[in-house]
């Protein structure tokens, strides 16, 4: 097959930094061929893709050694949809790309409505940018970056900032472009699933920038398996194994893990049922009418919110999902109804007792830092209050050694990973004890090492009777730790119980937006056979 | 800044900006009330034939101006210079002079608005800035610079609210403005400077040169009918401004 890209012997090395990003890369790759770049971060795949794509030195500088051969027109698709737009609608984002390849007037407008329907963009053109969801912004980059007439097309975490059924619909799109067309296609990304069963290569880096190995995506997950837990890659759920083969062979080995599991939610989801609802309520809703200014985003609630359990809120982008969060601190106004916090209704509370019992962590955890050192962070509602500084002392390093940050503690927070960031916005939240967090969406955008770690410290506050709720997309998450999960939907709760029951009965709610976990889909074949 | 389906949205967007500008400078210009207020009613008529106006927007909008209104015209009024003394109580002390000027410079004010409200209610901002790029040779790495710029203006306003949320929370009293200033400005900008990077990478990563050696989707025409509104308005505001005079 012809090469179409190629590097031999490629080192990089930004001028502020002293070692190589990227260390003796040799690669080629041919027209059509799909290429996944895998890695811990700071592995230099980023870079990698930005010197494939002639980012790197064009545009960025930087020092690059070796021979490069690069295609001569390409398209990049970046993580974050909002920074890649720079025009107010959509047909005039797209024509941004048109007006730099000096396309005449003419022909713009039926290439523009050409690319939109190739990414099934159905919407007038002259929609403003920001009233797209993330998923549809995504879409608009790919049709913005195909009107380019790219021979390579080039993607750097494409689904990071997407949920899950979003990025099952850009994956599923991709696929179908990559077979239509035959494009040439790049990734760098860190989940699995949805991309891996339709991809030729995989190139495994480790953290000083080379490359391990490079080979078939079923072999390279099977012999590698280690290296990718390490560098917190989303392990694929079925991939290598089809799904066909699965449900048809119950001594696969797949199927039986995912009936043992099946058979572990259903033990606990039993004895939940026994225990019954015994117990004090954190929070009970009257009628409860949320929203912002004029419009209520979710009428008529009544739900109760028993202590000690980790409820999860799921339900479709802009459902009032993190309305609702907000709501429960009087971060949002109530509208109408009553809402009760610990047996006492919240107006009655104030700050300072309020927020000494309930914790926020936000999405994004940067904004919500407010001094200049990991420690001083955590210390800081200690200080506020006036507390003695032994207090201040003793309690923020027992936080610093839970949340595995005490060697970070003199660091300014904006210097941390993304994964201590997040750590340190659940720690600074927990310093009075709080009895209840709340969390908007947690594990979004982290990889799995982080999200793992992350979740492991939720489970050992729980143990110690703190009420975790948390709006979540991940419903691996929802199915393995939460003890209750409430559905939004078009303004109503529409589901209010154990997970398991949700996942088994995923019709009694007609929720299409919600895909229940692999081993609850196994059960749907196993029912219709007993009828037959 | 969006456009609505009015007559006046069709017009070049410079013109009407220019021609706009000029009949402020008239109003600088003039000192009677009667001229002020004379070409103050233009604007409302313009806006209510030609701009698509009707009258519960015009109220929701200058309404905010209208107590500002008040007020100047109160201070200057009730504080201000004369010989003719109308009426004093007080502090107060109110002489023609100082009512002529009162009243002049808020009906100014209230033209000064109304007149950039009759250009912002009607112009799409990529019709605008592309129009600049045409009509006045502005640069087009300067044009789509800017209109990358004001997609941002929304995301601060959300991660401001968020950010004070979360001081909120953390119990943090705001006790020197100056310095909560600093406090919410500084993380705002460190995420706006690295947005904005990354946006010029992918901008140029989509082969934005900044040079004029480019196509357009927007190309904003000069017609006959921007010529005969320029005329039309400065020669009506002018007339004005003499005939009252007399």
């Amino acid at each position: 097959m012809e090469s179409l890209l190629e590097c031999k012997d490629l080192s990089v090395r930004f001028y502020n930094r002293e070692a190589n990003v990227l260390n003796g890369i040799d690669l080629s790759i041919s027209r059509g061929e799909k290429v996944l770049i895998l890695g811990p971060s700071g592995s230099g795949k980023s870079t990698l893709l930005s010197v494939l794509s002639g980012i790197i030195p064009e545009h960025v500088e930087a020092e690059v050694e070796g021979e490069i051969r690069l295609a001569p027109q390409c398209g990049v698709m970046f993580q974050d949809p909002d920074s890649q737009f720079c025009m107010l609608h959509v047909d005039e984002e797209i024509a941004f790309s048109l007006e730099n390849r000096l396309i005449p007037r003419a022909q713009m407008d039926a290439m523009i409505e050409a690319v939109m329907k190739q990414v099934g963009l159905d919407i007038d053109g002259h929609t403003p940018i920001e009233t797209l969801s993330g998923g549809m912004k995504q879409r608009l980059a790919l049709a913005c970056l195909l009107a380019l007439e790219p021979e390579v097309l080039f993607f750097d975490e494409p689904t990071a900032q997407l949920d899950p059924v979003s990025r099952k619909e850009i994956f599923q799109l991709l696929h179908e472009l990559a077979d239509q067309h035959g494009q040439t296609m790049v990734f760098v990304e860190h989940t699995l699933d949805g991309c891996i069963q339709w991809m030729d290569r995989v190139i495994l880096m480790n953290a000083q920038g080379s490359m391990i190995a490079q080979g078939e995506p079923a072999e390279m997950i099977q012999r590698y398996r280690a290296e990718m837990q390490e560098a917190g890659i989303w392990q694929p759920k079925l991939f290598p194994y089809t799904w066909d083969d699965v449900q048809d062979h119950p001594s696969h080995p797949l199927a039986q893990r995912l009936q043992q599991t099946l058979q572990q939610r259903r033990a606990s989801a039993l004895d939940a049922d026994q225990e019954g609802k015994g117990g004090s309520a954190v929070i009970v809703t009257e009628q409860l009418d949320i929203g912002y200014r004029q419009k209520s985003v979710m009428r008529d609630m009544n739900i109760r919110i028993p202590s000690g359990e980790w409820v999860a809120i799921v339900g479709a982008n802009g459902s009032g999902k993190s309305t609702f969060l907000k709501s429960l601190i009087r971060l949002e106004r109530i509208r109408s109804g009553q809402l009760y916090f610990q047996d006492i209704l919240l107006k009655k509370w104030s700050d300072r007792d309020l927020y000494e019992q309930a914790g926020f962590v936000f999405q994004n955890p940067e904004l919500q830092f407010v001094t200049d050192t990991v420690f001083d962070e955590i210390a800081f509602g200690g200080r506020q209050r006036n507390w003695s500084e032994e207090e201040v002392h003793a309690r923020t390093v027992k936080l610093l050694q839970e949340f595995g940050l005490e060697s970070y503690q003199d660091q300014h927070p904006f210097t941390l990973s993304l994964g201590q960031k997040r750590r340190l916005s659940v720690a600074t939240m927990l310093l009075f004890d709080q009895s209840l967090l709340l969390l908007d969406e947690p594990t979004f955008g982290q990889d799995a090492r982080t999200s793992a770690e992350l979740i492991k410290r939720l489970q050992q506050r729980q143990a110690q009777g703190t009420t975790i709720v948390m709006v979540t997309h991940d419903m691996d998450l929802v199915d393995e730790y939460a003890n209750r999960v409430i559905v939004f939907d078009q303004g109503k709760v529409i589901y209010n119980g154990a997970p398991y029951h949700l996942f088994t009965h995923p019709e009694s709610i007609g929720h299409h937006a919600i895909i229940a976990p692999l081993h609850y889909q196994l059960m749907k074949p196993e029912k219709e056979r007993s009828i037959i | 800044m969006k456009s609505n389906d009015s007559w006046l949205s069709t017009l070049n967007p410079t013109i009407k900006l220019v021609t706009h500008l000029l009949v402020m400078c008239v109003l600088m210009a003039v000192t009677d009330p009667r001229i002020t207020l004379a070409i103050w009613i233009v604007a409302l008529v313009i806006g209510l034939t030609l701009g698509g106006w009707r009258i519960p927007y015009l109220l929701k909008r200058l309404l905010p101006y209208t107590i500002f209104f008040v007020m100047i015209f109160w201070m200057m009024a009730a504080f201000g210079k004369g010989e003719h003394t109308l009426w004093q109580w007080g502090w107060f002390h109110i002489t023609e002079e100082s009512l002529n000027n009162g009243l002049m410079i808020a009906l100014r004010m209230l033209g000064f608005v109304t007149y950039g409200l009759l250009v912002t209610s009607t112009t799409d901002l990529t019709a605008m800035i592309m129009s600049l790029v045409h009509q006045c040779r502005l640069s087009p790495k300067w044009a789509y610079g800017l209109l990358a710029g004001f997609r941002f203006i929304p995301l601060f306003q959300t991660e401001l609210a968020q950010m004070k949320s979360a001081h909120k929370i953390r119990g943090y009293k705001q006790k020197n403005s100056w310095k909560s200033f600093i406090r919410y400005a500084l993380p705002l900008f460190t995420q706006g400077i690295r947005k904005s990077e990354r946006i010029a990478i992918a901008m140029e990563a989509r082969g934005f040169t900044g040079t004029r050696q480019r196509t357009y989707y927007l190309t904003p025409q000069l017609t006959g009918k921007d010529g005969w509104y320029c005329g039309l308005l400065l020669v009506v505001v002018l007339c004005i401004a003499v005939v009252l005079k007399i």
